[in-house]
């Protein structure tokens, strides 16, 4: 492997400093998964790693006054096991199903997730479909933004030399709301997905008419995560029947703009893509009202 | 390059070694400490076939740099057993001639370790998922997944 300096921090307060003060050829590295094949592969060149695997405090499932807070540090598989997340947020247990395997799930974090962002992220498009937003920490202070601003492309964040991610925060979801997530790729396990989806959706009993919906796939734009407003648009404020869906899918089929490469061709991307969305969808319905929808 | 002192515990014995920074954890197993049962197979964390049991759960030694392993209790397949007593998953894998060319094989059994420590009462599908992270291309895992089996039932036994 590519020779490089390791920076063991104390603490916190240690990292930040020495953050703050250097700046060039510094990338944090916390359990590793994604960086070290990184390096290996000789895509990224460090010249100074900092190990982040120290700040064990920043590994927490909480809810407060109706937020959920996921520490950085957090691994998949101990959101997995967190309590906290009960039938409602089946979503997120059903990112870490869909993961990787007990060996993967056990080390990658939240924050490495996010922070990675790569096309290959299962965690990032449901952090999208929930509004959800990331707290950074400098030895200035902090900044709180939303996820979907601070993931500006593929592995292009807005994350300042001297900052570390400390957590993800987004409001708990209400009766009336549920969301899912759905993936497909070569292999159950330890696998980059080809097509990866998640659906918030807010539904009104009453009215029955789709309150809010948020989609949000690893692809929207070549290879860079987001969410498919145009979509969202022709299925808010509507009911859910086959008029709004087909206009629904012809839309999504030219809002996403897939590209091809060794693992799918765009082609079959797409068909994916399709129906991954409809079957996240139909989840959320059938969990919400009882009934299903086309599949 | 900088070095670093690593100060952990290997199948119950404690060492301090100084390792460098580029270092990964299946560097030192191997090289250092002599344990080949700990493979090197993909290097990059798509087969399995390195891991080992960092406090007490599965990882991928080559996807860990040695020096995040300090202070943490590994546990290779070295660990697991003696060649007087074997340990019960290692008994069930032999009674299933679960292993062919064996290359998998540590990793198997610490997967399954890693498996029936949280959960001695697994279902069919909890030992699949437990299992899924490695790749053997022999078995076809019919008969490692039947080994485990064996394995549940016996320690239930025991106790």
């Amino acid at each position: 492997m590519r020779r490089f300096d390791m920076y063991v921090p104390e603490n916190q307060t240690d990292l930040l400093q020495y953050l703050d003060k250097h700046e060039a050829g510094v990338q944090l590295v916390a359990n590793g998964t994604d960086l070290i094949n990184r390096i290996q592969r000789r895509q990224v060149h460090p010249k100074t790693l900092v190990d982040l695997t120290g700040l064990v405090e920043l590994s927490y499932v909480k809810k407060e006054n109706g937020m959920f807070r996921i520490g950085a540090m957090t691994t998949i598989s101990e959101i997995f096991r967190s309590p906290l997340f009960d039938l409602k947020y089946e979503a997120f247990r059903e990112v870490a199903r869909k993961f990787g395997g007990p060996s993967i799930v056990n080390v990658a974090t939240v924050g490495g997730n996010v922070c990675s962002a790569s096309s290959s992220e299962d965690l990032l498009p449901l952090l999208l479909v929930l509004d959800a937003e990331v707290r950074l920490r400098s030895i200035r202070g902090e900044r709180v933004m939303r996820v979907e601003d601070f993931v500006k492309g593929k592995r292009v964040i807005d994350l300042n030399p001297n900052e570390i991610m400390v957590e993800t925060m987004f409001r708990e979801i209400d009766q009336d709301s549920r969301c899912a997530f759905e993936k497909v790729g070569m292999r159950n396990s330890l696998i980059t997905a080809f097509v990866n989806c998640a659906v918030y959706l807010k539904h009104s009993k009453k009215t029955k008419q789709v309150e809010d919906i948020r989609i949000a796939f690893n692809r929207v734009n070549g290879k860079i995560p987001g969410r498919a407003r145009r979509t969202e648009e022709k299925i808010r404020g509507h009911r859910l029947n086959e008029k709004c869906l087909s206009e629904a899918m012809s839309t999504l089929r030219d809002e996403l703009q897939l590209s091809s490469d060794f693992r799918a061709s765009q082609e079959y991307r797409m068909e994916v893509a399709c129906s991954l969305f409809k079957r996240a969808l139909a989840r959320c319905v059938e969990e919400l009202a009882g009934e299903k929808i086309l599949v | 390059m900088s070095k670093h002192l690593l100060k952990f515990n290997v199948n119950g014995k404690d060492y301090a070694l100084i390792v460098q920074s580029h270092e990964r954890l299946l560097d030192i197993l191997r090289d250092k400490l002599g344990l080949k049962g700990v493979k090197e197979g993909c290097g990059t964390g798509d087969c399995g076939i390195c891991a080992v049991l960092m406090d007490g759960k599965l990882v991928n030694s080559c996807l860990v740099f040695a020096i995040q392993a300090r202070n943490k209790k590994i546990t290779t397949i070295e660990g697991v057993g003696t060649p007087e007593e074997l340990h019960p998953i290692q008994r069930a894998f032999m009674k299933w001639n679960a292993s062919q060319c064996g290359y998998c094989i540590p990793a198997m059994i610490l997967a399954t370790k890693n498996l029936l420590d949280r959960n001695p009462n697994p279902t069919d599908d909890d030992i699949k998922w437990a299992i899924s992270g490695i790749l053997c291309r022999c078995t076809g895992y019919l008969k490692i997944f039947e080994a485990v089996k064996t394995a549940v039932a016996e320690i239930k036994e025991a106790h």
